[in-house]
C-alpha cells in the first residue's frame, strides 16, 4: 500500500513558505483520530520536524519521489 | 498539539543573531572610511584604505553573516548541529571582531603589532569555528549534495584564512614573501572556495524553501562544489608555478560561478510567489551583478585596453562584493531573521501563546525602502570607481546610511522579540 493510500489526511506543503508547513503539520496532527496517519509533502527533508515528532511520541517514514517530493507518513506510536 | 513544539537542537537565538547584527556595522564602517578618505581610497586596489575597505566588507560583513548562517543552517539542512553553539558563537564572534579591528588598524597605520594581534585573533577565531563545524559535519553520513557543498566551503575557508595568515606573518615580521601572487590566490579562495560554495550550499536549501521555486537541478548540486574546488586548486597551483594554463583555469572557475548565478536566476523566474518581495528583488539584483561581474572580467581578459585599466579590479570588487554577495546575503537576512524570531517565540509560548505573524515582525515596506538605499549606494560606488573625485564621498555616505538602515531593520525584529517574550511571560504567569 502506498503512503497516499495509508494516510487519512494529506498536507501538501510544497508551495508554502516557512513557518506555514510546520504550523499546518501541527494542526493536521491535532485532527488525527487514534490509529490514523498523516502524509506531509515537501521538497526537502524536514530534519527539525523529525526530532520534534520523535520527542513527542510520533514516528514517521519518508521516501523521495521522482520529482523530488519528499513524502513523510506520520503516525502516533502505540502507547 | 501546538504545545509539542520543541526545537531542542536549534541554536539559541543569541548564537546567530550576534553575527547578523554586527555585520551591517562593518559595512557601515567601510562607508565611513570611504567618506573620510575620499577619492584617495580608490586610487588603486592596493591603497591602505582600499585594503581596509575590502576587508571590512569581506572579513566583516560577509564572514560574520556566513558564520552565523552556517551555525544556524547546519541542524536544519543536515540534522547535525554544532555542540555548545552559544559558547562557540561567543568565542568566534569576539575573536573575529577583535581580529578585524586589528587588521583594519594594521592596514591604515602599518604597525606590526596590530598585524600580530590580527594574526592571533583571526587565526584563533577561525580555528575554533573550523573545529566546531568540522566535528558537526563529520557526523553527517556521506551522500547528500548539500553536505558536499558545505564541507568543501569550510575547507575553502580554511585555505583562505591560511593564505591570509601567511601574509599577516609576512607583514607582522617584515618578511619578503611574494605577496602579490598570494593575494590573488587568497582572494579567489575567499570569494569562490568559501563564498560561492557556501552560498550555493545554503541556496540549495533556502531558495526553494523561502522563495517557492522548483528545486535546483540535480546535476548542478552534485557537480558544482567538487568541480569548482578542483578547478580552484588546479588554478592555484598553475598561478603559483607561473604556468601558462592558469588563465584558462580561471575562465573555467568564472564560468562555473556564472552557471550557478544563471541557474538560480532561472529558478527565481519560475517562483510560484505571486509578487516579488524584497528578498526576491535582492537575489535578482545580486545574481545579475554576479553575471555582470563575470562578463566584465571576461571582456577584460580579451580586451587589453580594459584589462590594463587600474580601475577594473575596483569595479569588479564593487560589483561582486557590494552588488553580488551583499545583496544576496541581505536578502537572506530578511527571511532568516524574522523566521528565527518567529521560531523562538513559538517555542517560548509553549503552544499556549502563539507567535506573531512573520509579516508583523518586519514590514515589507521597511525592507523595500532599505533595498532602494542599498541599490543607490551600489550605483554610487560603481560611479565612484570611474569618477572618484565626483562620487567617492556620496558613495561612502550612501554605503554608511544603507547599512545603518539595515541594522535598524534587524534591530526592530529584536525589539518585537523582546516585547513578545514579555507578553508570553505575563500570559503564562496569569494562566499558572
Amino acid at each position: 500500500m502506498s503512503a497516499r493510500d495509508e494516510a487519512a489526511l494529506v498536507v501538501d506543503a510544497r508551495m508554502m513558505e516557512p513557518p506555514e508547513p510546520f504550523v499546518r503539520t501541527m494542526e493536521g496532527l491535532d485532527e488525527l483520530k487514534d490509529g490514523e496517519k498523516m502524509l506531509l509533502l515537501l521538497y526537502r527533508e524536514p530534519h527539525p520536524l523529525y526530532r520534534t515528532l520523535v520527542n513527542n511520541g510520533y514516528t514517521y517514514r519518508s521516501q523521495t519521489a521522482e520529482d523530488g517530493t519528499v513524502e513523510i507518513l506520520i503516525w502516533k506510536v502505540a502507547a | 498539539m501546538q504545545a509539542m513544539l520543541s526545537f531542542d537542537q536549534a541554536p539559541p537565538l543569541a548564537a546567530p543573531l550576534r553575527f547578523f547584527l554586527s555585520a551591517p556595522l562593518f559595512a557601515a564602517a567601510a562607508g565611513l572610511l570611504l567618506l573620510l578618505l575620499g577619492p584617495e581610497l580608490l586610487a588603486s586596489r592596493w591603497t591602505a584604505g582600499a585594503l581596509a575597505f575590502t576587508h571590512l566588507l569581506t572579513a566583516g560583513f560577509m564572514l560574520q553573516t556566513m558564520v552565523g548562517a552556517l551555525l544556524q543552517i547546519l541542524p536544519v539542512a543536515t540534522g547535525a548541529g554544532v555542540a555548545r553553539p552559544l559558547g562557540v558563537a561567543r568565542a568566534v564572534h569576539g575573536l573575529l571582531t577583535l581580529g578585524l579591528l586589528f587588521l583594519v588598524g594594521g592596514f591604515l597605520t602599518y604597525r606590526s603589532e596590530l598585524f600580530q594581534g590580527a594574526l592571533l585573533c583571526l587565526g584563533g577565531g577561525v580555528l575554533i569555528f573550523l573545529v566546531a563545524v568540522g566535528r558537526a559535519l563529520a557526523q553527517i553520513p556521506m551522500g547528500s549534495t548539500i553536505q558536499w557543498a558545505l564541507k568543501l566551503a569550510v575547507a575553502g575557508l580554511g585555505v583562505t584564512v591560511l593564505l591570509g595568515l601567511s601574509m599577516l606573518v609576512n607583514l607582522a615580521w617584515g618578511l619578503s614573501w611574494p605577496l602579490l601572487e598570494i593575494t590573488g590566490i587568497h582572494l579567489a579562495w575567499g570569494l569562490v572556495g568559501w563564498g560561492v560554495l557556501l552560498l550555493s550550499g545554503v541556496a540549495y536549501v533556502v531558495v526553494p524553501m523561502f522563495l517557492l521555486t522548483p528545486a535546483f537541478p540535480g546535476w548542478l548540486t552534485r557537480l558544482l562544489a567538487p568541480l569548482l574546488f578542483l578547478l580552484l586548486a588546479l588554478w592555484s597551483g598553475a598561478e603559483a608555478a607561473g604556468w601558462g594554463g592558469a588563465p584558462l583555469l580561471a575562465a573555467l572557475v568564472a564560468a562555473g560561478c556564472g552557471t550557478f548565478a544563471l541557474a538560480t536566476l532561472w529558478l527565481l523566474v519560475r517562483s510560484k510567489r505571486a509578487r516579488l518581495d524584497a528578498t526576491q528583488r535582492y537575489w535578482r539584483l545580486g545574481l545579475a551583478c554576479a553575471v555582470g561581474g563575470a562578463a566584465l572580467w571576461a571582456v577584460g581578459q580579451l580586451w587589453p585596453a580594459l584589462g590594463l585599466w587600474p580601475g577594473l579590479p575596483l569595479l569588479l570588487g564593487m560589483l561582486l562584493l557590494v552588488g553580488g554577495f551583499m545583496s544576496v546575503i541581505t536578502g537572506m537576512l530578511y527571511k532568516i531573521v524574522p523566521f528565527l524570531i518567529w521560531l523562538h517565540l513559538q517555542n517560548a509560548g509553549q503552544g499556549r501563546v502563539l507567535a506573531p505573524n512573520m509579516k508583523r515582525i518586519l514590514a515589507e515596506s521597511a525592507m523595500a525602502r532599505q533595498m532602494a538605499a542599498h541599490a543607490a549606494s551600489l550605483g554610487l560606488l560603481l560611479a565612484a570607481v570611474v569618477r572618484p573625485a565626483w562620487f567617492a564621498w556620496p558613495a561612502g555616505l550612501a554605503l554608511l546610511l544603507s547599512n545603518l538602515w539595515l541594522l535598524v531593520n534587524l534591530w526592530r525584529c529584536l525589539q518585537v522579540y523582546r516585547r513578545h517574550l514579555r507578553h508570553i511571560g505575563e500570559q503564562l504567569a496569569a494562566a499558572a
